[in-house]
């Protein structure tokens, strides 16, 4: 995503910066790059928007125009060099070679290239556990029929518009398979633009080279999403940003907001904004205003197109806004560097950016009718999973808010504990399950152990690979709503010793306190048992956010066996030591199963 | 433009392109003669030259250049 706009994208700057990179500091990231372009001019670029990012990328570059035989070749370099990502990147001017050239009935072209796609992404991933990413084809400007062209099929325009359909649509069935719409980028900028025909013929680049750092930053939004780097949380002030005017001053009939004028930009911001909480970001209200004033805008203006529904949290007092947030932060249980904060008010604007770094806040227009535009062109909201209950997370939230409220009332943990009459299943990995999982698993940053990020293939290999592991899942419950699947074991025995391994533990933070990761740890001991395992071994690996599981294995009785600082310790416990700890949640039977709802921000 | 002009402006484009501040240029200098003036960097420096003078290139007159002097000579045929 960008910061900020456009300006971070100018080539030259960028090749420069490449110059001066340093590489080695951030999270490492294999990335391979195969191409039926030059790639020389798109690799520094990656380099640096990577670095900018926090990414230590390593890129392999494959030769030029050498896809099919880096991916058919089981023995290639591709595969050696094991990628986390694979980035198959395809010119409009390959394949209007091979459109003219095609021998068969041209209304067969798009459907046999994309069966080709399709099958290298198999071929790929029937040999390595990595991400694929697709670029689409841009649209040729050329057009012999005229408008007439819309009406008949015999020509190129046609053939790449039903080819970049035919991909997506095959992508969507394709777990591990992100489509990167090069074609949107190009008709953003303006195909005419785009497209330097001079350029093809001296150097095969992919594009004019103005727009490679375009290119270069979709693909690193992408990667970024796919290693579970996403926004979360929209955090958005009220007056002149949701609504024209001021409503402590200007009273609720006073307030910009409708089908005219001023009214009807903050309208369709509005309609953008209830889009992204549909798609299962969180919104929440940072207002210097009357609370209930501020409410009685959501509740009574016949002009809202948000409700108090769709907003997580809602803070409106006169504190400084970046208290207010930090606030937002600890009720939502979110990293900073996940949420975007939006305010017409340059002056809070910047308060925020420098008293909350991490935090992301674009530099909005001053004229509201284009803040849509501005944010789309950001590109900040890329996302590597969907399910279609992420829409409730805001619902799921409310409920949390519920209970924290209830826990007020209870004067002894216990008691409360119980009187929220758990549920939880209990289930081995399942197909149904996978991508769930493998979101669960790429958004968990704070309870989790060994924050290995397995994408969904990874998962369906554990799933079916029962020689070597056991994993498994929670979902819970309770009397006030459904958390649905919480937690992620994957035990793996370990072949030099065989010991059983924790490889995997992690849990959404929703659900820190109500004795789940002791009821999973009675569950990984009770299989230990079963199995006649003598010892359950671990490790923790530190990042920057997983702190809070410090002294996991420690609080359940396992011992420190190695400690490499940075490089995390390892911790054993035989499993004839293990006290199985008291929990208040009840077993769920098997049948029927439980559905299993969405994912909340954090997790 | 006059010559000089357009030889001023030239030479800041490639110390911009090539990254040397003290980079000189005259009519017989060539590619070998400056560090990473590779195939790669010629796009670059072609893209430069073109913005820095609002001029385009056609791929004939690009392959026609063999040093500094040829380059001088076709920006000053396509300037105003």
């Amino acid at each position: 995503m960008l910061k900020n706009d456009r300006s971070g994208l100018d080539y030259y700057a960028l090749v420069k910066k490449a110059k001066r990179l340093i590489p080695g500091h951030g999270e490492k990231l294999k990335l391979a790059l195969l191409a039926d372009v030059s790639t020389q001019h798109l690799l520094p670029l990656l380099r640096v928007l990577f670095a900018e990012a926090g990414i230590d990328a390593e890129i392999y570059e494959g030769g030029y125009d050498t896809i099919q035989l880096e991916a058919y070749n089981p023995a290639s370099g591709l595969y050696s060099f094991q990628p986390q990502i694979v980035v198959i990147l395809q010119s409009l001017m390959k394949l209007k070679g091979q459109f003219y050239d095609f021998p068969e009935d041209r209304g067969n072209f798009s459907r046999i290239q994309a069966d080709s796609i399709e099958k290298l992404w198999k071929a790929i991933q029937s040999r390595s556990p990595a991400s694929i990413i697709q670029s689409t084809f841009v649209i040729p400007c050329e057009r012999p029929f005229g408008n007439f062209g819309q009406k008949v099929t015999d020509h190129l325009q046609d053939a790449v518009r039903e080819l970049n359909r035919e991909l997506c649509l095959r992508g969507r069935l394709q777990p591990g398979v992100f489509i990167d719409d090069i074609d949107h980028i190009a008709a953003w900028v303006g195909r005419r633009h785009f497209l330097d025909e001079r350029l093809w013929g001296l150097a095969k680049t992919l594009c004019a080279l103005e727009f490679l750092p375009d290119v270069a930053q979709s693909l690193v939004d992408i990667a970024l999403a796919s290693i579970g780097r996403a926004v979360k949380c929209v955090v958005l002030d009220l007056d002149n940003t949701l609504w024209g005017g001021v409503v402590g001053d200007d009273g609720l009939e006073g307030i910009g907001l409708g089908d005219l004028d001023e009214g009807g930009a903050f309208r369709s911001f509005q309609q953008y904004l209830r889009e992204l909480s549909r798609r299962g970001i969180m919104l929440a209200v940072c207002s210097k205003n009357n609370e209930t004033l501020a409410r009685q805008v959501f509740q009574e203006h016949s002009g809202m197109v948000l409700k108090e529904e769709h907003i997580a949290v809602f803070v409106a007092n006169w504190d400084d806004k970046a208290t207010n947030i930090r606030r937002i932060r600890e009720t939502l249980n979110i990293g900073f560097d996940s949420m975007v904060f939006l305010d017409d008010n340059p002056f809070e604007r910047n308060l925020v950016r420098q008293l909350i770094p991490q935090i992301i806040v674009p530099e909005l227009p001053e004229e509201p009718a284009l803040y849509v535009r501005f944010l789309s062109e950001l590109n900040l909201f890329e996302t590597a999973s969907h399910s279609s209950l992420d829409s409730q997370r805001n619902i799921l939230y409310q409920e949390q808010q519920k209970r924290a409220a209830e826990s007020g009332k209870f004067g002894d943990l216990n008691e409360y504990l119980q009187s929220l009459d758990t549920e939880a299943a209990f289930k081995p990995f399942e197909p149904a399950n996978l991508s769930r999982i493998a979101q669960l698993i790429q958004r968990s940053n704070q309870f989790n152990l060994t924050t290995r990020r397995y994408a969904e293939s990874e998962c369906g290999a554990i799933m079916n690979d029962a020689e070597n592991f056991f994993p498994f899942t929670i979902a819970l419950r309770d009397r006030v709503g459904d958390f649905g699947l919480i937690n992620i074991v994957i035990l793996r025995l370990r072949r030099p010793d065989g010991a059983l391994e924790i490889d995997t533990f992690l849990m959404s933070c929703r659900v820190l306190q109500r004795g789940v990761e002791e009821y999973a740890m009675n569950k990984i001991f009770e299989y230990a048992r079963h199995c006649r395992y003598e010892r359950v071994v671990g490790r923790y690996i530190p990042t920057a956010k997983n702190v809070m599981v410090k002294d996991f294995f420690q609080r359940f009785g396992f011992v420190c066996v190695e400690d490499s600082g940075a490089a995390g310790s390892e911790w054993s416990l035989r499993v004839d030591d293990y006290v199985a700890r008291k929990v208040f949640i009840r077993e769920q039977p098997l049948h029927p199963p439980v559905p299993v709802p969405a994912a909340v921000a954090e997790e | 433009m006059t010559k000089t002009d357009i030889q001023r402006q030239l030479t800041t484009v490639f110390r911009d392109v090539f990254d040397d501040p003290r980079l000189e240029l005259n009519d017989s200098t060539t590619a070998q003669d400056v560090e990473n003036w590779d195939s790669i960097t010629h796009v670059d420096l072609i893209g430069a030259v073109e913005k820095s003078f609002g001029i385009r290139f056609t791929v004939k007159d690009i392959r026609g250049l063999t040093n500094v002097g040829d380059f001088i000579r076709l920006i000053a045929s396509l300037v105003k």
